[in-house]
């Protein structure tokens, strides 16, 4: 069992910061190197979210994420932001089926990170929007 | 994110090289619509992107593609996109994005068989 913590500014610029954070506890835990795609993609959608809707004038919110597991064959993701109340699984399935000049081009992100984890859940903790992504590693 | 790009006969190809993430995007959408600028003195017959450097694709790297398949669109330019490595081909594939953009194997597909669909 293996659990890891950081907590940056929803900025941009903290984006590879925040993906050398994952590569660490990658290495650290000795998991597939393969099997991190879906993580690295989780952390970007919902980081940039925050960083895209979760700001207000004057008010940048901290993000914290914590990496857990290893051992047990599943890692579990948890994206905290003390940004305003926003639930990103409330946002509504993008129309996959709309041709070249009506597809819309946002609203994407949350949608491949449903697809790709095993259980996402949104919980609403006093000041704090918290994402809690899980994922069984295969093999 | 590296990209380079060969310019053939009837087409160019474009190789975007490492993560087309938030940080790689606009300046990859930039290179793109310079393709189909009205201020390119000789715009390609073809755009074909040739993924097979590409490890990762964010939503936000899935944005440049959509865009650019609308540039060319608009340009009356065919648009492909080929060599998607396992880990792109499923972001591809979930979003939706293999049915909306001509997705190819191989280069040589893509130049052969241009805009068509797989």
């Amino acid at each position: 069992m293996m659990e890891r913590r950081t907590r940056v500014p929803a900025d941009p610029k903290q984006l590879a910061v925040l993906n050398l954070f994952l590569q660490d506890f990658w290495t650290a835990a000795a998991l597939a190197p393969a099997a991190m795609q879906p993580f690295e993609l989780a952390l970007e959608e919902i980081f940039m979210n925050v960083v895209m809707h979760g700001s207000e004038p004057g008010r940048t919110p901290w993000v914290e994420v914590t990496l857990d597991g290893g051992a047990a064959g599943s890692v579990t993701m948890t994206v905290e932001d003390d940004g305003p109340q926003f639930d990103p699984l409330s946002l509504p399935t993008p129309d996959l089926s709309a041709g070249l000049d009506r597809r819309p081009v946002g609203g994407l992100g949350v949608f491949l990170v449903r697809q790709m984890m095993d259980a996402v859940s949104y919980q609403r903790i006093g000041t704090l929007n918290q994402l809690r992504m899980v994922k069984t590693l295969a093999g | 994110m590296n990209v380079r790009l060969e310019r053939l006969d009837r087409a160019t190809v474009v190789i975007p090289e490492g993560r087309l993430d938030f940080d790689a995007a606009a300046d990859f959408q930039k290179q793109l619509e310079g393709l189909f600028s009205s201020a390119t003195p000789t715009p390609p017959g073809a755009v074909i992107i040739d993924c097979g450097s590409l490890e990762y694709v964010s939503s936000a790297g899935l944005r440049v593609f959509l865009l650019g398949a609308r540039a060319a669109q608009k340009a009356g330019v065919a648009f492909a996109v080929c060599s998607l490595k396992p880990a792109v081909r499923e972001v591809f594939d979930l979003s939706g994005f293999s049915r909306v953009l001509a997705v190819h194997p191989d280069r040589a597909t893509a130049l052969g068989q241009g805009p068509g669909r797989t």
